[in-house]
């Protein structure tokens, strides 16, 4: 079996190597579809990285009702803390408020001296959420929660804008995936079309072979392997495109390459398009007994 | 029995191109297969490699049934056989080696045994000076020994030989008839598809003669030689 599988791979080389001119130019076309594609999910993967960096900052801020006690908040607080969802919860003192105000909007500082000395910024409770929990779906009922309870005057968890960004996220991911089988399929077209021409161009050869007894996946051998390698290749040489491209803009336009697990889905991509194709191509290419 | 057909008929499209065969070919035999162009020999030959099956009718090779094949049984099959073309069918971009060599490298065979087995057989076919030759440096005697020896490498029980010498002139035609009876001596059942059957001597072979289809003669060299 190994002298089998060594003699197969042999054949494969020779099939590879005896059209290596338009072997390469199928290889350049792949790699020019493929880039098209990487753009997309590059593009995409930038976007997405900021929505969930968006939605990473979702939280919870229970303001609480003028002459709740520290007792009362420290209480109410661990209440919060025990439900599902949270992961931490921080009081914030009405002084705490003053200071995060004055630190955060310094040029409005005057219009807390404006208000009077009676006048206090209300003390609230940050809830942060587990990153499950960060979605309008979820948020909403833990808010309604904590509306309800004693001490709460007011509960703000940007409802605004989260269902919103809830559905960006989901519609770029569902995108994202439409792309790459839309591109597969297209790929994979390409490439049956080269190896249904390879096959015709080696029509003696696989009929020898049948005659002397190959085993069918024998013959089906190199050229699946060629359509792997194909494939393969042309996702290889799109993401180095790419990555050019990306090198090009990066003083330009501020964004990051595609991470290393994406990556690998773009180089597996390929290989499950050459072979699909291969496999396309084969379906019509090799001849059975007819009957 | 080596090889039996029976009530076989084989129709491409609505042209019939073999008719109610029966014919039993015994282990060692050598059969003759005459007829004009059209007559059926290659059509026969095709039934016997199962390149193509029966429309109708079985066809029994070395235990495979025609009605009973399954995938994984043709590769088995055709291992069994040895076919000879007119056209000889040799790959060319490879060497005489590596032609001879295809039928024991697709079945698996080591290298040094795939060595040892072609350098002798090409030695006995007198190819040894042509182990590295491409096909289209040799003459048209030389290619239908290659294409002898890729077809006798495995050690088939059947040779097939669909007009070995129709691109041959008369001199090497005989060369490649007398190689075919020797392989036959050794053993091998031969079936040979020609238009000219007097070019087994007689006493050597069983004749049968197609004509558009159906068996009409089957019978002796005499017979032949006397029409």
């Amino acid at each position: 079996m190994t002298h089998l599988i060594l003699t197969a791979l042999r054949e494969a080389c020779l099939n590879i190597r005896g059209k290596l001119a338009s072997f390469l130019v199928t290889i350049l076309m792949v790699s020019l579809s493929f880039m098209v594609f990487d753009i997309f999910i590059a593009v995409s993967w930038n976007l997405e990285s900021a929505l969930r960096e968006e939605q990473q900052s979702v939280g919870i801020e229970v303001f609480l009702q003028d002459g709740v006690t520290e007792v009362q908040a420290i209480a109410l607080a661990d209440i919060i803390s025990g439900m599902d969802g949270v992961r931490s919860v921080y009081r914030v003192s009405s002084e705490e408020a003053e200071a995060f105000f004055r630190a955060d909007l310094p040029e409005q500082a005057d219009l807390l001296t404006l208000m009077g000395p009676d006048f206090a910024l209300p003390a609230s409770i940050q809830i942060s959420l587990h990153p499950e929990y960060r979605s309008s779906e979820k948020v909403a009922p833990i808010a309604r929660t904590l509306s309800g309870m004693a001490g709460v005057v007011d509960v703000v968890y940007g409802e605004e804008y989260l269902p919103g960004l809830t559905r960006a996220v989901d519609i770029l991911g569902r995108l994202v995936l439409l792309a790459g089988l839309v591109l597969a399929v297209s790929i994979s077209l390409v490439v049956a079309n080269t190896v249904r021409l390879a096959v015709a161009e080696k029509s003696l050869t696989v009929e020898i072979m049948s005659i002397v007894g190959a085993p069918a996946w024998f013959v089906r051998l190199p050229f699946l392997g060629e359509g792997i390698v194909t494939g393969l290749s042309g996702a290889a040489g799109s993401l180095l495109l790419t990555g050019l491209v990306s090198a090009l803009l990066a003083s330009t336009v501020s964004h990051g390459f595609l991470p290393g697990r994406w990556i690998a889905g773009v180089l597996l991509l390929g290989a499950a398009t050459g072979a699909l194709g291969s496999w396309i191509g084969m379906r019509s290419g090799i001849p059975r007994p007819r009957s | 029995m080596l090889i039996s057909m029976r009530d076989v008929s084989r129709r491409y499209d609505d042209w019939p191109a073999l008719k109610a065969l029966d014919l039993e070919i015994e282990p060692g035999e050598f059969l003759v297969v005459s007829g004009p162009s059209g007559a059926g020999k290659t059509t026969l030959l095709r039934l016997i490699w199962m390149g193509d099956l029966p429309s109708t009718g079985v066809v029994e090779v070395a235990g495979f049934r025609s009605d009973r094949m399954r995938r994984k049984d043709y590769p088995e099959l055709r291992r069994k056989l040895g076919i000879v073309f007119q056209d000889f069918r040799l790959l060319q971009e490879r060497t005489v080696y590596d032609n001879v060599a295809l039928p024991l490298q697709v079945a698996g065979t080591s290298p040094k045994a795939v060595r040892r087995r072609v350098f002798s057989l090409l030695a006995e076919m007198e190819l040894s000076h042509r182990r590295g030759s491409r096909p289209h440096e040799l003459s048209g005697g030389e290619q239908q020994r290659v294409a002898i020896a890729r077809a006798m490498v495995a050690h088939p029980v059947i040779l097939l030989a669909d007009e070995p010498t129709g691109n041959l002139d008369p001199e090497v035609s005989k060369r490649v008839i007398d190689l075919l009876l020797a392989i036959n001596r050794a053993g091998t059942a031969v079936i040979l598809a020609t238009h000219d059957p007097r070019q087994v001597p007689a006493g050597t072979a069983r004749y049968l003669y197609l004509d558009r289809g159906c068996l009409v003669a089957p019978g002796s060299w005499e017979g032949f030689s006397t029409t």
